[in-house]
């Protein structure tokens, strides 16, 4: 039962963080997220785990995101309503048909090892239902700190998977434990960047046509 | 198996230590730099040297997790090009920070970047669990894109940012390959990897997904992009770097997957060398069209790495003889590559900085001028183009004998091809330089230093054509971990 709450729960949270134009409240959303991984790591029974998860994913990478967005020493603020338009269907039909293409992948794969329905394979499904919320917001969303959040969400719902599929191991934490790390390092990386992109050439996508079209708008 | 011996892990942090001591006290004399980072590559050839009796193997236990480690001939070679390049890289820096005018904070983070892209490609070498290789390729990546970042114009930013998405998602479908094989085999090492797995459904998703991962942090064809821009805009020998070593280590883990996990697979392998022959003629028709220096020797890259996964259908399925001549003719040609693209790439760089333009008609009339850079860049093309007596002739005759052998025609023309538009944009560059008619050119002059790198690591290219033995006795027959 705390199980399928704590799914249910994860999922939600991965939502709000994915959905809301509010960046703020996203990367709010994203360091409870985080936090809500930790519990789930504790219930695995693996604590230096959540530790790790609460510390590089909650404290490390959301205060880096929620730092990026309160403006660092004197480089001009980002604003917090993101407001440049999404990647319609029709702009990318290859990426789409490649982010099917993987997801279905996947679920076969997972089908084939997970034959009994445990709660093991409950971990792996929010990890996959997560896994394609983050590509799909990776896939859809222009502004740079919304894809970085969609690539944590990403990386967690990979790590959801790894303990679902794999169980708990030491490998399966090690391997973890890394990930952390990377995606810590390419968070602080990517918004450092961000903020410097944004500083001189007001930009807060990768492409300068759409950039200048969202600041027009605003 | 033996714990790991204390020079294995000397020479895996040394550059690390070194790095971070660069980094306080940034080096403003190539001798200095020279004389502390000169024992690196002994202590690698010396390594090399000892394998005679056979590969080194061992574990490190962290707690309950427990790594592998192997080290063969292949590793230890690649050990040694790699701390040889990295000497040459930073000497090279050292001079490079004294002709232009470079950002004092980000020349400082050069050094321990430099140092962490060391010891993650020293993990890729001679890792043996996936754990482990996982870690060298983050830690390279991640160097590798901060190195990128370093000139801080918006061009590099926002280059350095397309990179770096990519290369996240590159690791997430990496480790979702990983998550799959572990549920599957509940193994991580190699070896075990090898003796377990079946080559069923889910090894093969596995491995696509591995796959996919790897091809996009090595720029294979239909996911290069990235690559040309990122090249246009960062430091020469960043880029010398890059182009040698970075995009080779993916290569690298990606041929190493497939001999352990799938050997047999035909259809796979001959959709990669499909991939690669596409790379081929893409990349040389891209570079003959290139209207900057710097990305035709960029987009050359990625007609080069095309050769390279024409490993995969010569390998897969072959007999013994062909296997050995196509293993051979791929290393050497990543080795030969690798030493011809750094020289290259300094030589350009040298080129850029002297003419102070980065297009291609800011080459007129420095033949006479600049005789020196020029000819490094013709020794390096002799090595691209594949003329004898270079590395990349004798590798790309072996790759020849390898598929006229295998009866795999199509990979025939690919080469001939490739050699064609290799050397049509290498005269491009060249008829551009001997120009005699146009206005003197304004030349600034650059320490003879630079120039010298080049040109040993151009004439180390054509070496290792003259002298493969050695190496090529070290690589000995096809083996699967």
């Amino acid at each position: 039962m705390v199980a399928w709450g704590l799914a249910a729960l994860l999922l939600a949270l991965a939502g709000v963080c994915l959905l809301e134009r509010h960046l703020w409240r996203a990367c709010q959303g994203f360091v409870a997220f985080a936090l809500l991984m930790a519990l789930a790591w504790l219930l695995l029974g693996a604590p230096w785990l959540a530790l790790a998860e609460a510390l590089f994913g909650a404290l490390l990478t959301g205060g880096t995101l929620l730092w990026t967005l309160r403006g660092r020493g004197s480089l001009p603020r980002l604003a917090e309503l993101d407001q440049t338009p999404q990647r319609g269907l029709w702009m990318a039909p290859l990426r789409w048909l490649l982010v099917l293409c993987w997801l279905g992948l996947i679920g076969a794969a997972l089908v084939w090892l997970l034959d009994d329905l445990s709660s093991t394979s409950l971990l792996a499904a929010t990890g996959l239902l997560i896994l394609g919320l983050g590509l799909w917001a990776f896939v859809t969303h222009r502004h740079l700190l919304r894809r970085l959040l969609a690539f944590n969400l990403l990386g967690s719902g990979v790590f959801l998977l790894l303990a679902g599929v794999a169980g708990p191991s030491a490998e399966v934490w090690g391997l973890i434990l890394v990930g952390l790390v990377v995606a810590l390092l390419g968070s602080v990386l990517g918004a450092t960047l961000l903020l410097r992109l944004h500083a001189q050439a007001d930009q807060i996508t990768l492409n300068a046509v759409f950039g200048a079209s969202a600041d027009s708008a605003r | 198996m033996n714990p790991t011996p204390l020079h294995l892990l000397w020479l895996l942090c040394a550059p690390l230590a070194l790095g971070l001591l660069a980094w306080v006290r940034p080096p403003r004399h190539s001798g200095l730099v020279l004389l502390l980072a000169l024992p690196l590559p002994l202590v690698a050839l010396w390594l090399a040297l000892g394998l005679e009796a056979g590969p080194m193997a061992g574990r490190l236990g962290l707690g309950p997790l427990v790594l592998h480690w192997r080290l063969d001939g292949l590793a230890a070679l690649l050990w040694l090009l790699t701390h040889l390049l990295l000497l040459a890289s930073a000497l090279y820096a050292v001079g490079y920070a004294r002709a232009t005018v470079l950002d004092a904070r980000a020349y400082a983070w050069l050094w321990p970047l430099l140092g962490g892209l060391a010891l993650g490609l020293g993990l890729i070498w001679i890792a043996a669990d996936l754990l482990l290789l996982y870690a060298g390729l983050e830690l390279m990546g991640l160097c590798a894109v901060g190195m990128m970042l370093l000139p801080g114009s918006i061009e590099a930013l926002s280059a350095g940012l397309r990179y770096l998405l990519y290369a996240l998602v590159g690791s997430l479908a990496w480790l979702l390959g990983i998550a799959l094989l572990l549920g599957a085999w509940s193994r991580l090492d190699l070896a075990g990897l090898a003796a377990l797995a079946q080559p069923d459904a889910v090894t093969q998703i596995a491995l696509a997904l591995l796959t996919s991962g790897l091809l996009l942090k090595a720029a294979i064809f239909p996911l290069h992009s990235w690559l040309a821009p990122v090249h246009g805009s960062a430091w020469t020998p960043v880029s010398a770097l890059h182009g040698a070593l970075v995009v080779k280590a993916s290569f690298f883990i990606l041929l190493t997957l497939w001999r352990v996990l799938l050997p047999e697979a035909i259809a796979g392998a001959w959709t990669l060398g499909a991939l690669g022959s596409l790379a081929v003629l893409w990349g040389g028709v891209q570079a003959w069209r290139a209207a900057g220096l710097k990305q035709l020797v960029a987009w050359s890259t990625v007609g080069q790495l095309g050769y390279l996964m024409l490993a995969f259908p010569l390998l897969a399925g072959t007999s013994a003889n062909i296997a050995t001549l196509a293993w051979q003719g791929t290393w050497l040609q990543l080795a030969g590559h690798a030493l011809a693209k750094a020289a290259m790439f300094m030589a350009v760089g040298n080129l850029l900085l002297s003419t102070g333009k980065n297009q291609l008609e800011g080459l007129t009339g420095t033949s006479r001028r600049l005789p020196l850079s020029l000819l490094t860049f013709g020794l390096a093309a002799v090595t691209l183009m594949g003329l004898p007596p270079s590395a990349g002739f004798t590798a790309k005759w072996l790759l020849l004998q390898a598929a006229l052998a295998a009866g795999q025609w199509p990979w025939v023309l690919v080469l001939v091809l490739g050699t064609l538009l290799t050397a049509i944009y290498i005269f491009r560059v060249l008829r551009c330089s001997f120009v005699e008619d146009a206005p003197e050119p304004m030349l600034c002059t650059l320490p003879l230093g630079m120039d010298l790198i080049a040109f040993t690591l151009a004439l180390a290219a054509i070496a290792l054509g003259l002298a493969a033995g050695w190496p090529l006795s070290l690589l000995g027959q096809t083996v699967v971990p």
